[in-house]
């Protein structure tokens, strides 16, 4: 066996001139409401800027991420359905390849530590490389996704601005990217407004609103209505999928079919739901909990099913309309971007 | 690289792939002092010659003792987002499915390997406890003329504890990704 080494060299550590990047980029501040927590993202190795959160949309909606060319980020995440997958329950990617989990919706990412069902990436900024290189998605390569960027003069242009000069690397294509994801924030839906004494809940919605925090607050906890963690929610595997979820990034036994907690926001508009799509109504995922017959690795906070009459539960489906936000699904900052 | 060899469990072996993350390089002199590089990530790549270069500055008059770095890379470097440089994720050692550094890889082909193409894949890694795959190795010095230290890297001493017939992959964190971490350790001495 030939033996192989590398070196340690003495050298002379020369001062190199810093050379001083285009600051003509227009800052944006990241606004945190009231009573909200610290955000998890780190602004610092990223600070928003118009023309960074601009890029990142351009990419967002540019099929050029996959490796035809046929598939964005946005055809698995459209804005009018809070950036989800609407009416597929397993999302599909070029080809018509179809992968095993229901594309989550994207909402106030900038508060979450963990993405992905099975909280497999650790990082917003990482994100985009698991779609853009998962065979059943993007199947595309990231030195690929540089190399077409680069014959584009327009994005040349776009990186600029962005970033001071032409160059696209794999970490200014993700930056920007996050630009853009981090700023799909929700905070005006009718519970954000009654929160804030702007308006008041009818009876049935402070009944649906009670009953809430009472059997769903355990995990889906105010105001970002998730708790980020990963909890087994009863649901038997799919015996098709064998999908055990979080188990397959951690090897911990304690992980076996735990799936992470999502958001309730815009959830009247997120169907079908749970991470393999199961069920096509909020109807169908509060019997779900109304009847679950918990086991010792069901979640503590469902250790008893829900039993709730049929006005109850009706009632409960309307307090989750209220967390709809009709000004995050029509921003037209948000929309696709006109050259 | 791509020549055959064969190890001490009579495996013939040929290397295709060998890259390795060393990280947080210290260098302590007899006097105790010690140097600590800053940003200290580089990749090695067998295949790229100037990669199996670090260069760090002359101390004067001092005579150094040990060499310390991490085989692998940190777990806050891991969660730090997109990075550039020798961890920007496109060269090839970072998991897009779990975010994370590929601290080790190692590939090849032997006939031992009952798998596709005879080949075996060590992509070593991980950094989420119980399963964190990052080893510090401390390298003690001697003989050092004053311009160079040279570390070894001797494949066969790692390739002697693995049976390639019984285990040609280890792609995923985990308790195999420990031992084989455990075992690379061992092949890094002072030449």
């Amino acid at each position: 066996m030939r033996k192989i080494g590398f070196i340690l060299s003495i050298g002379i550590i020369g001062w190199s001139i810093i050379a001083f990047s285009n600051k003509l980029t227009t800052p944006i501040y990241f606004a945190i409401h009231e009573g909200w927590p610290k955000p998890q993202y780190n602004f610092k190795q990223n600070p928003l800027t118009e023309e960074g959160f601009q890029l990142g949309r351009q990419l967002f909606y540019d099929p050029i991420l996959s490796r035809d060319n046929t598939i964005s980020c946005s055809s698995c995440h459209l804005q009018a359905t809070s950036f989800s997958h609407v009416d597929h329950d397993l999302s599909h990617g070029i080809e018509g390849r179809i992968g095993t989990r229901n594309a989550p919706a994207l909402i106030n990412l900038a508060w979450n530590k963990h993405f992905h069902w099975d909280g497999g990436v650790n990082n917003l900024e990482v994100q985009a490389l698991n779609p853009i290189e998962n065979p059943a998605e993007m199947d595309e390569k990231m030195e690929n996704v540089i190399a077409k960027l680069q014959q584009r003069e327009y994005y040349k242009l776009l990186f600029k601005k962005a970033f001071g000069d032409e160059k696209i690397t794999s970490q200014r294509v993700l930056k920007a990217l996050a630009q853009f994801t981090v700023q799909l924030q929700s905070s005006n839906s009718k519970y954000d407004q009654v929160k804030r004494n702007e308006a008041t809940f009818s009876s049935q919605e402070a009944n649906g609103y009670t009953l809430y925090q009472r059997h769903c607050a355990g995990c889906h906890i105010e105001p970002l209505f998730s708790s980020d963690s990963f909890e087994n929610n009863g649901l038997p595997v799919d015996t098709t999928l064998q999908d055990y979820g979080r188990v397959k990034i951690t090897g911990l036994e304690k992980d076996v079919l735990r799936f992470k907690v999502p958001t309730l926001r815009n959830i009247q508009f997120t169907f079908p739901y749970m991470h393999d799509g199961r069920f096509k109504t909020l109807t169908e995922v509060i019997k779900h909990y109304n009847t679950i017959q918990p086991n010792q690795h069901t979640a503590v906070a469902l250790s008893k099913p829900m039993q709730l009459s049929d006005k109850d539960r009706v009632d409960l489906v309307v307090f989750l309309q209220t967390l709809t936000d009709k000004t995050f699904l029509f921003n037209p900052r948000y929309a696709y971007p006109k050259k | 690289m791509n020549q055959s060899y064969v190890t001490v469990n009579k495996d013939t072996v040929t290397i295709s792939t060998f890259k390795c993350y060393i990280s947080d390089v210290a260098i302590q002199y007899t006097d105790q002092t010690v140097y600590h590089e800053k940003n200290s990530y580089h990749l090695l790549d067998l295949e790229i010659p100037n990669s199996m270069q670090i260069r760090f500055p002359k101390a004067k008059e001092k005579i150094i003792s040990k060499v310390i770095f991490n085989i692998g890379i940190d777990s806050i470097t891991n969660t730090s987002g997109a990075l550039s440089g020798d961890l920007d994720p496109t060269k090839g050692m970072y998991w897009a499915w779990q975010s994370g550094y590929i601290n080790l890889k190692i590939e090849g082909q032997s006939p031992s390997c009952k798998t596709r193409k005879q080949q075996f894949q060590f992509h070593l890694g991980g950094y989420l406890p119980p399963y964190n795959a990052l080893r510090r190795k401390v390298i003690a010095v001697s003989n050092t003329n004053d311009n160079t230290i040279n570390i070894g890297m001797d494949l066969a001493i790692f390739l002697a504890e693995v049976n390639l017939a019984i285990t040609p992959a280890v792609m995923t964190p985990g308790k195999t990704a420990m031992e084989l971490a455990d075992m690379s350790t061992k092949m890094f001495y002072s030449e």
